[in-house]
């Protein structure tokens, strides 16, 4: 086998390991970013930076250590430096709420995956028509006041029953956890 | 249903949260939104919870449950059927939305969008709740709102009436209690209650199961009734065929009436044994009572403007195309009639009939010139508010806020205010960079629950009693006392404005803009203070319309 075939399998494995642990806590990491950042958008653009620089430092990553502690340092770097970037846009964080809700937001990445289950039985649990309205109205590209306008005479009701559908969630997952931190 | 978990939050905290979810939150508020979140670590906590779940609910799409698509519905040909689904569900949405708004029930309408539905498939239904009437809910049920999509579901209806409008064309009056299956465009079962169906020849074949009978519906009108198990079908228009357990299938024609025992063969019985619901009827019916409530209040109103104390009344009916609005205070004179300004006329407080206008649009106003000197003021209006987005939204402003002149508003925490300036000459007492005037508010009487609900506002500024009082819906809501120094007792207003600010004397646009996210109906202007029975009599002879 020679030298550069060595190498190339080498590089092959160290990929796969990568990629694994990538993809593992991708969902959690990108929870993470959103917070951050205003919008969804932006999220997933840092987030693809993050993989790509988290790919590049790879190597000076400890396998024996929390890749997700490893990566969540680098998302942070990379929505500070978006966020640099962005900064005249609407609804930026100022620098230092960034810096509270992002060393807050690292130590609670196991709240959010609870509130994430937690979420998915208040969905569950919902009458099929509200489901289906607050998951229309969160499809990407649709603009909650563009379907009010659209709704015309009830745009006032329309965001109402978005925001009630949503506080009942909340009140849901609240719920839901409240209970689990009992039973524990 | 627990909402607003989250009770430490101020109606404001909760309001800047759901702003910046839905990204409206104004450049001001996202300052103090930021501000308490320095300030407060549970702020920040509740924050991240909220966007973690609004992620969550973003990330939706690929698992979403718009995947429920009914039975009948092949997805095959498209590469990405989810997103398809909701791209459809989006067209179809408002699709169903302006048919049921149009009142639209001409079966090219339905037609339309169920050709839509046979292109694309969607979850969002095949049906909509096109009009409730004292419709109650069981309790385990959410209950449905007008223009709600049905899809293939159980619709249970403890009482009262409802219609609904199959994207067939089909239309199916349902009186509670009752229990529909619905199955498809084409197709529903009733287990239980009473139904009428009308069926426009565009959804001649519309299938309607009754326990052990089939009725297919061959163009026509016809009720059925489903109560403790015993089944009873009447035609009253066209003709149905129906066909009962394993009896041969046999053609009713108009009056013809059948009793459909759960065992034992179909019998003829006389026509009318039942009642049925009929929407139209009840449609009619709320019509009339609008129409009829209106004109009590046209005639209610020819009274009041005979007030020798009316100084100014304003209705904004018919102003489509017209730049100026009259001032019905008799006797008239032209001279104090108000000039529209990019506020636009809209539905107001009795549906259907446009008798508001709208003063979204920051540029929107009234400019009215009212001359003369006052002992005391009464401001009195029908007021939807949609959202309060300026820190002062403005009901009515005299253009200088000079000496004497009134300043009618709504800050944004959902109080009513009424000021006079007191002196302009004379620098205010706590903040130096304002004039001698004083503000009397009310508690918050609006919250963003409220939002679209027409209220009737009243507040009156009282010398001669030195009194300022609010009221909402003929009640007050709060009295103050005037200081001595501030009490003003030649109030004036000359030019004004309704729904925002004229001449303001300071700079910062933040003053500037003061027009009200939200409408009116009527606005009218005393010389005097009405008395507390005055205004509740007014507001009791007025609200018989309200919506």
């Amino acid at each position: 086998m020679s030298q550069s075939e060595t190498e190339s399998s080498e590089e092959d494995l160290r990929y796969e390991a990568y990629i694994q642990r990538f993809t593992h806590c991708e969902p959690d990491l990108r929870r993470f970013i959103r917070s951050l950042l205003p919008t969804c958008s932006d999220a997933d653009e840092v987030m693809q930076q993050t993989a790509i620089v988290a790919w590049r430092k790879f190597e000076q990553y400890d396998l024996e250590t929390n890749f997700m502690k490893w990566a969540c340092v680098i998302a942070r770097f990379e929505a500070l430096a978006y966020r640099r970037k962005m900064a005249r846009d609407r609804l930026v964080f100022r620098e230092d709420v960034f810096d509270l809700m992002a060393d807050e937001g690292e130590e609670e990445i196991e709240t959010r995956r609870g509130e994430h289950s937690a979420l998915e039985e208040c969905l569950a649990a919902m009458p099929d028509k509200q489901r289906n309205f607050i998951t229309l109205a969160y499809t990407p590209g649709i603009k909650v006041k563009e379907m009010a306008e659209e709704a015309g005479s009830s745009a006032a009701a329309f965001y109402m029953r978005l925001k009630r559908l949503r506080h009942q969630l909340m009140g849901c997952v609240e719920g839901k956890i409240s209970e689990a931190n009992q039973i524990s | 249903m627990r909402q607003d978990q989250f009770s430490q939050l101020s109606p404001k905290e909760q309001e800047w949260l759901d702003s910046y979810l839905d990204g409206e939150l104004s450049p001001e508020d996202f300052e103090a939104m930021q501000d308490k979140m320095v300030e407060s670590a549970e702020y920040r906590k509740i924050m991240r919870r909220y966007l973690s779940v609004d992620h969550s609910l973003e990330m939706l799409e690929g698992d979403s449950p718009l995947e429920v698509v009914p039975e009948e519905q092949v997805v095959t040909k498209f590469p990405s059927p989810v997103r398809l689904a909701v791209a459809a569900a989006v067209a179809f949405f408002f699709g169903v939305l302006v048919m049921s708004w149009r009142g639209d029930d001409q079966p090219e309408g339905a037609a339309e969008v169920e050709s839509q539905e046979t292109v694309s498939p969607s979850a969002e239904g095949f049906a909509v709740v096109s009009g409730l009437f004292g419709a109650e809910w069981n309790e385990d049920s959410s209950g449905y709102m007008e223009g709600d999509t049905l899809g293939p579901e159980v619709f249970r209806l403890a009482s009262g009436t409802a219609e609904i409008k199959f994207f067939s064309g089909a239309n199916m009056t349902v009186e509670g209690p009752s229990e529909i299956l619905l199955k498809s465009a084409w197709e529903a079962e009733c287990r239980d209650g009473l139904v009428r169906m009308q069926v426009p020849p565009a959804a001649r074949g519309f299938k309607l199961q009754a326990l052990s009978t089939e009725i297919i519906d061959l163009g026509t009108e016809f009720g059925l009734s489903v109560r403790d198990g015993k089944g009873q079908v009447e035609v009253f228009d066209g003709e149905i065929s129906i066909r009962h357990q394993d009896e041969e299938r046999q053609l009713l024609e108009k009056g013809a009436a059948f009793i459909l025992p759960e065992d034992g063969l179909a019998i003829a019985t006389e026509k009318g044994g039942v009642s049925y619901p009929d929407a139209t009827k009840f449609k009619k019916m709320a019509e009339e009572e609008r129409l009829n409530s209106r004109e009590a209040w046209q005639a209610e109103r020819a009274e009041l403007v005979k007030d020798d104390r009316l100084l100014a009344y304003y209705c904004f009916e018919n102003a489509d195309g017209l730049s100026l609005v009259p001032n019905l205070a008799e006797p008239r004179n032209p001279e104090t009639d108000g000039a529209i300004i990019l506020a636009e006329p809209v539905t107001g407080r009795w549906s259907g009939v446009q008798s508001a206008l709208e003063f979204r649009r920051p540029g929107s106003r009234v400019r009215v010139n009212i001359p003369g000197e006052f002992g005391a003021l009464t401001f009195m209006s029908w007021v939807r508010i949609d959202s309060l987005d300026r820190q002062y939204n403005a009901l009515f402003l005299g253009d200088g806020y000079e000496n004497g002149e009134p300043h009618w508003q709504i800050r944004e925490d959902g109080k009513l205010m009424l000021s006079v300036m007191v002196d302009e000459g004379r620098p205010h007492p706590v903040s130096k960079d304002r004039r001698f005037h004083r503000l009397y508010y009310s508690p918050p009487i609006w919250d963003l629950s409220m939002s679209g609900q027409w209220l009737h506002l009243t507040s009156v500024y009282d010398p001669d009693q030195r009194l300022v009082s609010h009221f909402v819906d003929g009640e007050m809501v709060s009295r103050e006392e005037i200081p001595d120094e501030y009490l003003v007792k030649t109030l004036r207003i000359g030019n004004g404005e309704i729904g925002n600010w004229g001449e303001p004397f300071r700079e910062d646009p933040s003053w500037a803009i003061r027009n009200l996210n939200g409408r009116m109906d009527e606005i009218a202007i005393y010389k005097d203070a009405l008395s507390k029975s005055e205004i509740a009599e007014i507001f009791a002879r007025s609200r018989s319309g309200r919506r």
